[in-house]
């Protein structure tokens, strides 16, 4: 409810809409909402059924990422979408019309995770100056203590160069604003509690039945066994809701530079 | 020189007759495959398809000492399209195998020394849904048959490893492809094509073990003329040419009533029925055929008109249990769709459904067995348990006559939304709708779990089939695409995508032993007795690993 409200009042800001910005990197254009509306659609149909929800399905080829492989412009996308990867369950796609293989790309460059959020959610995300965006990033805001941009930051939380051409401006809004709302796999937090009571949290890397992997808040990697537990198990992501606590102009300037990330440069 | 050659000759003779070396399988043998537990002749193992071995040498009170005996790793990387799915076939000293997707290799089970191998490249216009995959042979005499993911069925010679004839059973350009394990009866040798997902028209089909001959054919999707084609009602009488009805697991067969028993896919396409109006038969369906003539002899159907892919191709596992104070011939499934069903296998009678997971697109069903079906896929998205890979799938079960219980690899507490959008159908590609969002993986290739048991979790589960209870369930943080196979000391050996490969005790599903393999148990595991000795075989990740108790 307050989040309802919030966005209304964003919305009276009027402010300018940009589904992703334009710029240098992988992405090329800026899609239009009813493209990327049709390339769900057409991705559910062709591609889903290996590549999974988030894209991420397929090892060696997260969809999501925004880096592939084999193509790096839309042009070379299109091209294996459509003749397929010998060998493979990719198979040619000839009946995929220009205008197809245009939206399965634009869907891809702006790919979600969970693919929930609407034209109609985009359009109520207020998008401000990227400038002080950034001033905010690594001054009074601190996300840089956690978030690193090409470096910095720490191990257990994701570095976000890129994540422009990653994310839409509602699910970055959304990031800030309710960072609870929507954990991705990779993103969630984990506690083991040993039977004489000693606890370690870190992030969840693997798990098996009788096992879990760990980076530790030290960023050590860590493996317990879950015999020796007295409990263990998912515990909510330690990235603090900035909803009451930056204002509406702060979130749509961090907003601003967050979609100006879209460069990502080999570390 | 003479002299010396008779007396080779002779002190020869006792070593190979106890090799039983035979290496030949008329089928007489198959017929009484129960008779020889140390042999795997059959893909399940015998015709009733329930995965059980006689070899009692394995114990529960000795499985925590079971050895590593040996490794093969195919040649070919185990990718995510190429999971390692054969039962291999253990004939006489040898064991016949397929690495994916199509490369026929005989072991010594003793060592795992290969034989021979026949390598076959699939043609490039093979098109398939989910893995370039194979399921095992099937043995007549000398003769192995394999069907190969672009249409193709062939006849090896089981000792040289030559082909002798290779016949295209269906167009791969089409989307037709052959992943089942063939099975073979008397002078036949019957498959049928998958390929559910790009709008074929399903069948069953025999050859002549001999010559490759095509004997009879059955039409999984009735055509004009016949009987089952008034369940495609669309007006213009089209939707049946695209219907679906694929094959990828192998039948079962029950000699004495001379009936075959076969689970058939889903119809085309999967996620909006809206241009196949009707029951669509016999998709998501049991038929049940003369093998010498393919004429059916009945039929039922668990999903009617499905819209969520829940092909019925599971097992259909034959048994004689007492069922309500009487002695019936049952035939027994745990369906993809979160239901197990006990059948009449003499006339199709129904007699038992009862979910096996959380399931919520049925809530009942009439006294004849038709469910009552209450969720669909719509255009905003329609919430259904289970999830599209199913409650179970490929891999299969088994039953113990020992224990009297049905053991199912599930996947239990899984959903999809399933949206309905519209589709048309383009030769050769896909003719599916849109693709249902799932929190499981459908591959299950990422080497990492980082999932919440909320997205579904796996399980071996046994089930009374007299009530459809749950006995016990052995439960794993991930799912599972590991058939299972239970012997007659009262063990069950099973695993799943973790790697983790074990034995329980078949009366409470307690864990009495396992070991990591290292990659995916994507088979089904067999026994075997070689020299007194029995072996468990099982496939993880790219190899075949086998295991006995130590000298």
């Amino acid at each position: 409810m307050i989040l309802q409200n919030f966005r209304k009042a964003l919305l009276g800001s009027a402010a300018v809409l940009l589904l992703c910005s334009s710029g240098a990197g992988a992405q090329e254009h800026s899609y239009a909402p009813s493209d990327i509306e049709n390339g769900r659609g057409l991705y559910q149909a062709n591609c889903l059924g290996c590549h999974g929800n988030n894209g991420d399905s397929v090892e060696g080829a997260n969809l999501a990422s925004g880096r592939f492989r084999r193509a790096s412009s839309d042009e070379d996308l299109m091209a294996i979408i459509r003749n397929g990867i010998p060998e493979t369950l990719m198979i040619p796609r000839p009946q995929l019309s220009y205008g197809d293989l245009r939206s399965l790309v634009a869907f891809l460059r702006t790919m979600q995770s969970g693919g929930v959020q609407t034209a109609q959610d985009e359009a109520e995300v207020t998008i401000g100056d990227a400038v002080r965006g950034a001033e905010l990033f690594f001054g009074s805001a601190d996300c840089s203590s956690c978030h690193g941009v090409n470096g910095g930051g720490t191990r257990l939380h994701p570095d976000l160069a890129g994540i422009g051409s990653q994310r839409s401006a509602f699910v970055l809004q959304q990031s800030i604003l309710d960072p609870r709302a929507v954990v991705r796999e990779g993103q969630r937090f984990y506690q083991v509690t040993a039977k004489d009571g000693t606890t370690v949290a870190g992030k969840l890397l693997n798990q098996d039945t009788h096992s879990v992997q760990l980076m530790n808040e030290q960023e050590k990697l860590v493996s317990f066994r879950k015999e020796d537990l007295e409990s263990h198990g998912v515990i909510p992501t330690p990235m603090p809701a900035y909803l009451d606590v930056l204002s509406a102009t702060d979130v749509a300037d961090l907003v601003a530079y967050l979609l100006s990330l879209t460069t990502e440069q080999a570390p | 020189m003479k002299l010396t050659h008779t007396l080779a000759l002779a002190a020869l003779l006792p070593f190979a007759v106890s090799l039983a070396t035979a290496q030949e399988v008329p089928p007489e043998r198959l017929l009484n495959a129960a008779s020889e537990p140390g042999s795997w002749l059959l893909h399940h193992g015998g015709y009733d398809g329930q995965r059980h071995s006689d070899l009692t040498q394995i114990t529960p009170e000795n499985v925590g000492q079971l050895d590593l005996q040996w490794i093969w790793q195919v040649r070919s990387a185990a990718g995510a399209a190429q999971k390692f799915e054969a039962t291999p076939l253990l004939v006489d000293g040898v064991l016949y195998t397929v690495s994916p997707p199509n490369d026929v290799v005989a072991l010594d089970p003793k060592t795992g020394r290969v034989f021979w191998t026949y390598p076959y490249t699939p043609s490039p216009d093979a098109r398939v849904c989910c893995g370039r995959v194979n399921r095992g042979l099937a043995i007549h005499g000398t003769t192995l048959f394999m069907g190969a993911i672009d249409g193709h069925l062939l006849a090896i010679d089981a000792l040289s490893g030559q082909l002798k004839w290779d016949v295209t059973v269906a167009d791969a350009t089409l989307g037709y492809s052959l992943t089942v394990a063939p099975l073979v009866i008397d002078d036949k040798v019957i498959v049928g094509p998958a390929g559910g997902e790009y709008g074929i028209r399903g069948f069953l089909v025999a050859y002549n073990v001999e010559t490759g001959e095509e004997e009879w054919r059955f039409n999984l999707v009735p055509g004009p003329g016949e009987a089952g084609f008034e369940s495609w009602a669309d007006p213009a009488q089209e939707a049946y040419k695209t219907g679906g009805g694929s094959i990828w697991t192998t039948g079962t067969y029950d000699p004495e009533l001379n009936l075959m028993y076969w689970g058939v896919g889903n119809p085309g396409p999967d996620w909006n029925g809206d241009s196949r109006p009707g029951d669509n038969l016999y998709t998501e369906s049991v038929v049940a055929l003369n093998p010498d003539t393919g004429e059916l002899a009945w039929h039922y159907q668990y999903t009617p008109h499905d819209e969520m892919d829940y092909d019925s191709t599971q097992v259909q596992v034959l048994a004689d249990i007492e069922f309500e104070g009487a002695q019936r011939k049952v035939l027994m499934t745990a369906n993809r769709n979160g239901v197990f069903y006990v059948i009449d296998r003499t006339n199709g009678e129904f007699l038992l459904a009862k979910p096996f997971v959380a399931v919520n697109w049925v809530d009942g069903w009439d006294e004849k067995g038709r469910p009552n079906q209450v969720l669909a896929p719509s255009e905003e998205g329609t919430f259904i348990m289970p999830n599209n890979q199913g409650a179970t799938n490929w891999y299969p079960p088994s039953f113990s006559p020992v224990t009297g219980l049905f053991y199912v690899p599930s996947w239990l507490d899984t959903y999809s939304v399933y949206t309905k959008r519209p589709v048309t159908y383009t030769a050769g590609q896909q003719y599916v709708g849109a693709f249902p969002t799932m929190a499981m993986p459908a591959l299950g290739v990422r080497p990492v779990n980082q999932r919440i048991p909320e997205d579904g979790f796996g399980a071996i589960q046994a089930i009374d089939p007299k009530t459809g209870d749950i006995v016990w369930r052995h439960e794993m943080t991930d799912v599972t695409d590991s058939g299972v196979l239970s012997t007659a000391s009262n063990l069950v050996f099973g695993g799943g995508r973790e790697g983790f490969f074990y034995a329980l005790d078949a009366r409470t599903g307690q864990e009495l032993w396992r070991e990591n393999l290292g990659g995916q148990v994507a088979s089904g595991p067999i026994s075997y007795e070689i020299e007194g000795k029995q072996y468990i075989a099982v496939n993880a990740g790219g190899a075949m690993f086998v295991f006995a108790l130590p000298e």
